[in-house]
């Protein structure tokens, strides 16, 4: 697709630019196309929250997405990131635009519910029609004969239908939304809530050997997700994680920084019992990464 | 099934709103959810595997983009609080009112993580300036550093999933660890019964006597031993003298109960002992335990006092053992050698040991250096030789001074062990360790009462693979507030959560002193 608007003398599209909430200086995404966008990049993320269809459950979770501290630099260095606005009206301060605004907004909501109350109740009488025609042709189907009167009274029986049926309100089907609906940012929204960015806690040196192995490695192809389970710092699988086991925990340090033995002991150990090779990576000083991989073998 | 619309450069309304006929569709939803199929090991460029990986990806994004919806007339109302940070029902509350919630000012409220928990379960709407809020709302708004902090929400929300109930930990409400320790019945009524019984329990002859009950036994001794004469009363007299010496300890001792029988009369030396573990094991102190001598020339009793009644099966009844003939069939003559065979055994003592012979003497060149294998010898045979005591790094212990094995072992260590609760509170409390959350099981959720819970499972404190490890200071600390309710460390490492818990564990040592 971006060869052909090339070719046709245009700019390609900018890369959709994901909007990220901060919760508690956390960065979660919530929007299904951020997650498709992001995915697509080859950012898994992790999820937080309660799965809608079946919320009591911890095996498959829902919306939000986490994102690492890698993953949200990457974005943001590619220009695909923007901080999303705040909720409006966030007390204090109540200006009379504010609160005509603010009323509009009542006024189109309950407009909107009432609207979804009489379209559902016409779905519903056309369910419940659809549902009685079904019975009566279906106890009516064995005998053949004495269709006129049957007709009849399925007219009959529909008719009173139309009549007395009502649709109670506390039936009312009614959405509890995941996202915040509200604007998305244009471009120039985008520029200036980048510069806004709030810088959170950085661990100086050590993140920074982070964020390289994790560019480098995902520029490979590479998937990577959080490994603190395992002792290290990421997962790293050869293709989706839906699809394909992790290969190696990558342990990521310093080139200057003393290891002790006894670390790279237990972690080769930990590695040889979730059968997943050991990677101890290291920015190298000519911005190329340097991979050391551990394996576990006898005395020979 | 959601249906949203793209966004224009224009910058446009977005929203994953779904249309009435979606609405009224969604009743028919499955509940299901599809089983993840067998992973790949390598990625090849196949069709079937891309095939596969579609599919899954598919399914993965049905299932996230999936919007919650829920009949009208089964959603609680509510609104948010920001001053008081609290959520406030206006319709009444459903189930989870039976462990969530509180009331106040006459109305149902939630705390913030209850009410975002509900709200993804899809049981609750909360308002905030008459419009609803999303999910994305709630965490923004529900999750902070004042209330509940979004890793502390993750950790909740994985335990309420689960069925756990979780209520908030608050130090002030827990009771001290004095109150616990005179045993106050709880409002329970079962464990007020229980006290009534002890109470009532006639005194046994047992080390759990009270001051008074400490007097009586020995009187009661000494009136069975009467009968069996005067003789007996030099044996008794060791026995009963620690018995009243430690009358004073007993007063202390009784408020500790299930204290390990005793087989002899004499027990109480027990509790003088300061190395009583904390774990309350019994151990026997030989030195309270009289083994009669019936061997000895010296001794001179001729009759065993009956053992303790209560310790015989039945109603066997045993009286004063008279041990004249035993102590006849033993032969306790001196062995007499005749004069000619002591002279024997001197001599060969004497004439066996040729000083010459000796090769350590021989080498020995000159007189100065005999006299130092004399000392040497001597230092070695006294158990202090030269070598190892007349320099700056000396043994441990002198062999010559007497001292109980396990003195001696406790001298030797070099990592002193330590109970979880040993020392911990004179820990002074830090912002960085706190316990959140209690945590009780599912299975009490039918008669579970929000006004006495009772005695939690387990207490949560939330930390992330980030942040420092626990040291000691800070697991005893820990330790301390939750009292006798073990405390479990969640690891929240992005999405993932690992529970890990300290034990006490005392390595045993089979010693005797």
């Amino acid at each position: 697709m971006d060869d052909a608007s090339a070719s046709r003398g245009e700019s390609p599209p900018p890369p959709h630019v994901v909007g990220v909430s901060l919760c508690d200086s956390a960065p979660l995404l919530w929007r299904m196309e951020d997650l498709r966008s992001v995915r697509a990049q080859g950012l898994v993320g992790a999820l937080l929250g309660s799965l809608p269809r079946t919320p009591r459950q911890n095996g498959r979770l829902g919306r939000p997405l986490l994102l690492l501290p890698e993953e949200e630099r990457l974005l943001r260095e590619g220009h695909a990131a923007g901080a999303l606005p705040a909720r409006r009206q966030d007390g204090g301060g109540a200006e009379l635009v504010v609160q005509v605004e603010q009323q509009q907004v009542e006024q189109q909501q309950e407009e909107q519910q009432q609207r979804s109350y009489e379209e559902q109740s016409v779905f519903a009488l056309e369910d419940r029609k659809s549902a009685l025609l079904r019975a009566m042709t279906s106890s009516h189907s064995g005998s053949g004969s004495g269709s006129e009167s049957s007709d009849e009274a399925l007219r009959s029986r529909l008719e009173d239908l139309d009549r007395s049926f009502t649709f109670p309100r506390s039936a009312l089907a009614v959405q509890l939304s995941t996202a915040r609906a509200g604007l998305s940012y244009c471009p120039e929204a985008r520029a200036f809530l980048q510069a806004d960015w709030p810088i959170r806690e950085q661990n100086g040196r050590g993140c920074d050997a982070r964020y390289q192995v994790f560019r480098d490695l995902r520029g490979r192809g590479f998937y990577l997700t959080s490994a603190g389970k395992f002792g290290g710092d990421f997962l790293v699988y050869p293709g989706d994680p839906l699809r394909f086991h992790a290969h190696f925990i990558a342990v990521c340090s310093s080139l200057d920084e003393s290891v002790c033995l006894l670390d790279v002991l237990s972690v080769a150990r930990l590695g040889s019992n979730v059968k997943k090779t050991v990677l101890l990576c290291s920015p190298g000083t000519d911005g190329r990464i340097l991979y050391t991989s551990l394996q576990w073998s006898g005395m020979v | 099934m959601a249906d949203h619309n793209k966004t224009d450069t224009e910058g446009k309304f977005f929203s994953e709103v779904l249309s009435p006929s979606e609405l009224f569709a969604a009743r028919s939803r499955s509940h299901k959810i599809p089983v993840r199929g067998q992973k790949d090991f390598f990625p090849n460029d196949s069709d079937e595997q891309r095939q596969r990986l579609e599919q899954s990806l598919n399914e993965h994004w049905s299932l996230i983009s999936e919007e919650r919806v829920e009949r009208l007339g089964n959603l609680v109302k509510a609104t948010w609080l920001p001053s008081e940070q609290i959520v406030e029902l206006q319709s009444p509350a459903g189930k989870f009112w039976q462990t969530m919630g509180f009331s106040a000012n006459g109305k149902q409220h939630l705390l913030p993580e209850e009410a975002l928990y509900l709200m993804e379960c899809g049981n609750l709407q909360v308002f905030y300036q008459n419009l609803p809020l999303s999910i994305q709302d709630g965490y923004e708004k529900f999750l902070s550093s004042s209330t509940v902090s979004l890793q502390q929400y993750q950790v909740f929300g994985h335990l309420k999933r689960l069925g756990y109930v979780v209520h908030r930990f608050d130090p002030s409400s827990e009771p001290s660890s004095y109150t616990r320790q005179l045993n106050l019945p709880q409002s329970r009524d079962r464990a007020g019964k229980q006290l009534k019984r002890k109470r009532s329990a006639s005194p046994t002859p047992t080390a759990t006597s009270s001051h008074t009950e400490v007097q009586e036994r020995p009187t009661a001794d000494r009136m069975e031993e009467d009968e069996c004469g005067h003789e007996c009363e030099e044996d008794k007299k060791p026995p009963e003298s620690p018995l009243t010496a430690s009358a004073g300890t007993a007063a202390a001792a009784s408020s500790d109960e299930g204290r390990g029988r005793t087989w002899w009369m004499t027990d109480d030396l027990g509790e003088r002992s300061d190395h009583q573990p904390a774990s309350g094991y019994s151990r026997w102190h030989f030195k309270s335990i009289p083994f009669p001598d019936l061997g000895s020339r010296g001794s001179s009793s001729s009759c065993l006092y009956p053992p303790d009644p209560s310790l015989l099966p039945g109603s066997v009844a045993v009286g004063v053992c008279d041990i004249a003939p035993w102590r006849r069939r033993i032969n306790l003559r001196e062995v007499k050698m005749s004069s000619k065979d002591q002279k024997r055994e001197e001599d060969k003592r004497r004439r066996r040991w040729d000083i010459n012979r000796d090769r350590e003497v021989r080498r020995c060149r000159n007189w100065a250096e005999y006299q130092e294998l004399l000392a040497r010898r001597e230092g070695r045979r006294k158990g202090r030789p030269a070598h190892l005591w007349n320099r700056e790094v000396t043994p441990l212990h002198d062999p010559r001074q007497p001292i109980p094995t396990e003195e001696l072992l406790d001298k030797m260590s070099v990592i002193k062990s330590t109970h979880l609760l040993e020392g911990a509170s004179s820990i002074k409390g830090s912002d960085e360790w706190r316990i959140c959350f209690n945590v009780y099981q599912p299975d009490t959720v039918a008669d579970f009462k929000k006004s006495n819970p009772g005695k939690p499972y387990s207490r949560m404190c939330v930390c992330s693979f980030d942040g420092p490890v626990p040291d000691l200071r800070a697991i005893k600390l820990l330790a301390f507030q939750g009292g006798d309710v073990p405390v479990v460390f969640a690891v929240v490492d992005h999405g993932d959560i690992s529970f890990y818990t300290f034990k006490d564990f005392h390595l045993p040592t089979d010693v005797f002193p």
